[in-house]
């Protein structure tokens, strides 16, 4: 089983004046059989973290290692992490087939292999085209192909959802949960947290390069979420007037329909059966990731409009 | 998995070979060299070739005189072959697969000098026979003194400036940028400075390795230190490519 891990792992840019933290003291690691939702807000060092992983930038102090070793010692690595970092990378005047070609021979990849990854990436029929011609969707499909070439334990997407259309991300949800199913790791940022939320079963949160969480999807949403319930009742002004009294406000959400906040179905039942009150319908409002994610975030009060975001490296478009 | 930790260089050749013969620009700009020099060998030869050659004067020097073209096509060959790396994130995809920046650096480097030493020796020699074809009477043959050396020693030359422009454009990161400053030096730079700082002048990467085409070079070089020093400019290149390749975040 290879793992990704970071140790007290910190990148600095600029000169001594002006030094920016892209990446502060981060240490976690990244679990195999999972996949594995890194998130954050653009320059929040998703993409310098990865950069750093893959030895392409080098850390100002703390290490990472893949499967213990680091990345720039492995002999074939494209066989141990496949990585697609961004869109635009393959030469515009290259062949999808050309571009994972010379890939493939730089790491004694078969070249059988190179059809396969097309095919599984759903761009076989274009595959003698220059990259040029390509939608953005198209881009990722050959990245992500780029990054399987090598059949690798550890793959680390950034951004793959980018510019999919929604049969495309049906496409990845689908690669990323089978490939976490064969036990690789799969690591795969984003900065929307509905597309993760639909993937990822595990979170890295990532705010001006600090570790905000390191913690399972719903875990996370339930620990950043105040519980809230939607109910419909036939006696709305006791059940307001109970809710209050324990501390619950209860608004008219329409539709004959109320929210109360602050309180789980569970307790809004007991609440009701003991005083008698009707209950017609009663769910508990899930928040979503969104909201968990703002939650932490206006929490942590790092986001604040005002502030520029000066996590930005000068690389990270 | 399986992984191999020693680093072989076969593969990165082969990948670095595809690389090259997989983008128009570079492998059209190596095959200029060939075709561009020849066509201007004609064009020259077959207008005023022979009023030049009734003149009299250096047979050899006149005979080698397309490679002046020449060798603005190495240097752009040299740029876009090592420009390619520097589109988007490219170079990011090129050392995630072969992250051990010496092996990728040198691999490119080697491929490049020896597809273009295949194509310059061609082209040296085509442009000595094609031009002495229209020269009639005053044609010389390549048993003519120093010619043979000019051939092999010009297609050594083409090949330096070749890789002087790809070190540059490893630092620069642009072919933009390193034909801005090479093409301008090489055209005109040379030969205003050659002539105005005298004895200095000769030490320019194009001036020492042009005393190659002369049967008595002008300056205190011969012809083997003139390519010489040629040599040591493309080696100055090459470090200082190396240099930023291995030291910059990538």
């Amino acid at each position: 089983m290879t793992t990704i891990e970071l140790t007290a792992l910190t990148k600095e840019y600029g000169s001594r004046r002006t030094v920016t933290r892209a990446v502060d003291d981060l240490t976690c690691t990244v679990e195999p059989g999972r996949v594995t939702g890194f998130l954050g807000p653009n320059g929040a060092g998703k993409s310098t973290t990865m950069r750093l992983v893959l030895g392409l930038d080098r850390p100002t102090c703390g290490t990472a290692t893949v499967g213990g070793r680091d990345y720039t010692t492995l002999g074939s690595p494209l066989r141990t992490v496949g990585a697609l970092l961004d869109a635009h990378s393959a030469h515009p005047s290259r062949t999808a087939r050309d571009h994972l070609r010379h890939l493939a021979a730089s790491n004694r990849i078969p070249a059988r292999r190179v059809d396969e990854v097309l095919e599984e990436a759903g761009i076989a029929s274009v595959a003698g085209r220059r990259t040029r011609t390509f939608s953005l969707g198209m881009r990722q499909r050959l990245g992500i192909a780029a990054a399987l070439l090598g059949d690798p334990p550890v793959l680390m997407l950034d951004e793959p959802a980018n510019g999919l259309d929604p049969e495309g991300f049906v496409w990845l949800r689908r690669l990323l949960r089978r490939l976490a199913g064969e036990g690789r790791t799969v690591l795969m940022s984003s900065h929307l947290m509905n597309e993760t939320s639909a993937v990822a079963d595990h979170l890295l949160v990532l705010g001006r390069g600090r570790l905000l969480a390191d913690v399972g999807t719903s875990a996370f949403i339930d620990r950043n979420s105040a519980p809230r319930v939607q109910v419909r009742t036939g006696d709305p002004v006791r059940l307001r007037a109970s809710m209050a009294a324990r501390g619950h406000a209860m608004r008219e959400a329409g539709g004959g329909r109320w929210t109360v906040e602050g309180a789980t179905a569970e307790e809004v039942g007991a609440v009701s059966a003991r005083e008698g009150i009707p209950v017609l319908e009663l769910t508990d409002l899930r928040a979503s990731l969104e909201d968990a994610y703002l939650a932490l975030t206006a929490a942590s009060a790092q986001f604040a409009a005002a502030s520029p975001p000066t996590t930005t490296s000068p690389q990270e478009a | 998995m399986p992984v191999a930790s020693i680093p072989s260089v076969a593969p990165v050749l082969r990948s670095e070979w595809i690389k090259i013969r997989t983008v128009r620009a570079s492998w059209g700009s190596l095959l200029a060299i060939l075709l561009v020099t020849t066509a201007l060998t004609v064009l020259t030869y077959s207008t005023v070739g022979e009023a030049e050659a009734a003149d009299g004067g250096q047979q050899v020097k006149e005979a080698f005189y397309p490679l002046n073209f020449a060798q603005v096509a190495a240097l752009a060959y040299g740029a876009t072959a090592v420009a390619s790396e520097y589109r988007e994130g490219a170079l990011r995809v090129s050392l995630a697969a072969v992250p051990r920046r010496g092996l990728l650096y040198w691999s490119k480097t080697a491929v490049i000098a020896v597809t273009a030493l295949l194509v310059c020796v061609p082209t040296t020699f085509a442009t000595f026979l094609v031009g002495q074809a229209f020269l009639g009477g005053h044609a010389i043959g390549l048993d003519h003194p120093g010619v043979l050396r000019a051939c092999a020693g010009g297609a050594v030359y083409l090949v330096l400036m070749t890789l002087f422009a790809a070190g540059l454009t490893f630092l620069l990161r642009s072919a933009v940028g390193a034909l801005g400053i090479l093409v301008p030096f090489v055209l005109v730079g040379s030969f205003v400075l050659g002539d105005a700082a005298g004895g200095i002048g000769a030490y320019l990467p194009d001036r020492a390795g042009s005393h190659f085409f002369r049967e008595t070079p002008p300056g205190p070089l011969g012809p083997w230190e003139g390519l010489g020093v040629t040599a040591l400019w493309a080696a100055a290149a090459l470090a200082a490519g190396w240099w930023a390749v291995r030291r910059r975040d990538a």
